[in-house]
């Protein structure tokens, strides 16, 4: 086990590109810290930095006490899980588990010991004479995972993992690592654009978007305290509705402009944004919080169904409020007598709702 | 209408396998025929006053043929393993390196390919002379490099299509860039190295004009070499050409039937997804 700290990191392609621009991050030691973000945010490319496969441009990457930097990505203390697998195909599982030991000479003996005891753990044991492609999915990924335990390294780092497994096997896997992770306890960084893999994995989870970190935090709170508008709308499904508002005091109390919708901000908010009055700002609200009203009031709208989504456990209301596109998440049932076309009055819970700066896009109602 | 399809692409498939095989029929039937017997019924079975079995010992003889297969054996071998071995390395490097350098040098190989032999060959050969290099080793190193150009194309072909990732698990997995490539790329290579091996080989086993060109000693001749001492200003010995050539084929169609089974295709199914 080893904490990983990274300091200022950047890289810098030759041709100018900047990918990642000076990320500093601490790791525990144990812990299990997912990476996520859309695709081309460099999630893998600072992976790959932690891993060695890429150099770094700028700043420093620590793994336990040592910078390694300049060091091999064998000697680094890690072991890596591709997102293709990367089994090498003319082996058999057992070669491909024993392969990086087999590079250090170590005993026979011991190499057998150490890929047998994976095997078991994974359950591999009845597969282990077999080559890659005679494998299913799940093993092979298992297999990959195993190749990675024997090493008996400081972190692993795994790069999408669960991209190529099925719905169904990607769940399975999902608990599998979440448990091997209790089980070892080591280390551990995990890409993936999969927001919940991300949140059901990772003891804490770092969002970034476009080379920058966003927030690193635990599950819990980037879904209740996103510290910006990105972390708001990339974490959650559907995502929060976010829509551009202004702020304006009716002197009784602040209230929030939508278009033509005016919503009554609760006291605790409307404290905190008190220099934003007159000053255009973002609203969100996620969908949950938007429930089904009987009667209007100064946390109601009056919307007409577009669209509507029954997922079964519950359904998905996507409704226009003068030119203002909205979602709201409600139990199935309560869904029954609704149908698209028909005016509604839906009501927002405005204490759950985040209000954000329009320029900086940082959460300002926290 | 679907069966006379069916039987029509089966009689264009027997008419050119009749014409694929006439030359081999006509070599072996003829081998084991006087010279006589030859000249008057070149496509009659070799029965009768003319049958002339002996033919073959007296050719294995006056062809030298264990000397000139060694030499034979030992050029092609070590002429088809060197190519190899350069060509598969330098197209992995061709491949990886996304350099401009490295596409440059790509399309060089690739048009070396459209230089004919016979235009550079008395300046190479003047000039090998003058570096003392017209002796099988240096034929070695000529083949190596008239073979290349093909065998990287062939080469960078097929390693594109061939996972980075593997070799990055290889990098972590503790392999140095020699390594790499030996322990992980060379054994994924397999189908195409049967292909590049065969092409080099059956290319090399066969040549004439540049062991001709380069060859002086006649205990270095290889069998083709051998095969030109049938063929005089005032006459040709059909009678040993033939059973000649019959020996000389046999050795690289058992290397082709053997190799041929060793093309596995698909062999890098199941590393990824």
């Amino acid at each position: 086990m080893s904490k990983v700290s990274i300091k200022g990191l950047e890289k810098v392609y030759p041709n100018g590109f900047q990918a990642v621009h000076g990320i500093d991050l601490e790791i525990k030691d144990g812990e299990f810290m997912v990476f996520v973000g859309p695709s081309g945010c460099a999630k893998s490319t600072t992976l790959r930095m932690i891993a060695g496969l890429e150099e770094i441009s700028r700043g420093s990457i620590v793994i336990g006490d040592r910078v390694v930097n300049d060091v091999q990505p064998k000697d680094r203390g890690i072991a890596m899980v591709f997102q293709n697998y990367a089994l090498y195909p003319h082996m058999s599982v057992f070669d491909n588990m024993a392969f990086s030991l087999k590079m250090k000479k170590m005993d026979k003996s011991e190499i057998k010991k150490r890929v047998e005891e994976a095997a078991t753990i994974l359950e591999l044991e009845s597969v282990l004479d077999r080559k890659p492609k005679q494998l299913s999915g799940g093993q092979r990924q298992r297999v990959a995972v195993g190749r990675a335990i024997v090493r008996n390294p400081e972190v692993f780092l795994f790069d999408e993992p669960l991209s190529n497994l099925d719905a169904k096997l990607r769940v399975n896997m999902r608990v599998q690592l979440s448990q091997l992770h209790q089980k070892i306890g080591t280390t551990m960084i995990y890409v993936t654009h999969d927001q919940v893999e991300a949140m059901t994995m990772g003891d804490r989870i770092c969002v970034m978007n476009l080379g920058k970190i966003m927030q690193v935090d635990t599950p819990l709170n980037l879904y209740h305290a996103p510290q910006n508008k990105f972390v708001a709308g990339f974490i959650g499904s559907p995502s929060m509705n976010l829509l551009e508002g202004e702020v304006i005091d009716n002197k009784e109390s602040l209230h929030i402009k939508i278009g033509g919708i005016e919503l009554a901000l609760p006291e605790d908010k409307a404290k905190k944004i008190m220099d934003y009055v007159g000053k255009k700002v973002w609203f969100g609200c996620r969908p949950e919080y938007i429930n089904l009203g009987a009667e209007e009031s100064n946390d109601t709208v009056k919307g007409t169904i577009q669209v509507l989504e029954h997922m079964g456990n519950e359904s998905y209301i996507h409704f226009d409020v003068l030119g203002n596109r909205f979602t709201s998440r409600i139990d199935s049932l309560d869904s029954k007598d609704l149908r698209v076309g028909r005016e509604q009055i839906f009501q927002m819970d405005m204490d759950k709702c985040h209000i954000f700066d329009y320029s900086t896009e940082e959460n300002i109602s926290l | 209408m679907e069966k006379l399809k069916r039987n029509s692409l089966l009689g264009f498939g027997g008419l050119l396998v009749l014409l694929f095989m006439s030359p081999l029929y006509i070599v072996v039937t003829n081998s084991f025929k006087s010279q006589k017997g030859i000249v008057i019924d070149a496509l009659g079975l070799p029965f009768g006053e003319y049958f002339r079995p002996e033919n073959y010992i007296q050719a294995f003889e006056e062809l030298r043929f264990v000397r000139s297969f060694i030499n034979s054996l030992a050029i092609t071998v070590s002429a088809t393993v060197i190519i190899i071995i350069f060509a598969s390395m330098a197209a992995w490097m061709l491949v990886r390196s996304k350099s401009k350098f490295s596409g440059v040098l790509f399309m060089v190989f690739a048009a070396a390919m459209l230089i004919p032999f016979q235009s550079v060959m008395l300046p190479l050969i003047n000039l090998m002379g003058k570096l003392n290099m017209l002796h099988p080793v240096g034929l070695v190193f000529m083949y190596l490099g008239f073979g290349s150009s093909l065998s990287i194309i062939l080469y960078h072909g097929f390693i594109k299509g061939i996972p980075k990732e593997l070799e990055e698990a290889a990098v972590i997995d503790g392999c140095n860039t020699f390594q790499v490539f030996w322990y992980i790329v060379f054994p994924l290579l397999k189908p195409i190295t049967v292909t590049v091996s065969i092409l080099n080989a059956m290319w090399i086993w066969n040549d004439f004009l540049l062991p001709q060109l380069v060859i002086n000693k006649p205990e270095w001749h290889t069998i083709p070499l051998r095969m030109f001492y049938f063929f005089g200003q005032y006459s040709k010995k059909w009678f040993l050409a033939l059973p000649g050539l019959v020996i000389a084929m046999i050795p690289i169609v058992i290397f082709y039937i053997f190799m041929q089974k060793h093309i596995v295709k698909g062999v890098t199914q199941g590393s990824i997804k």
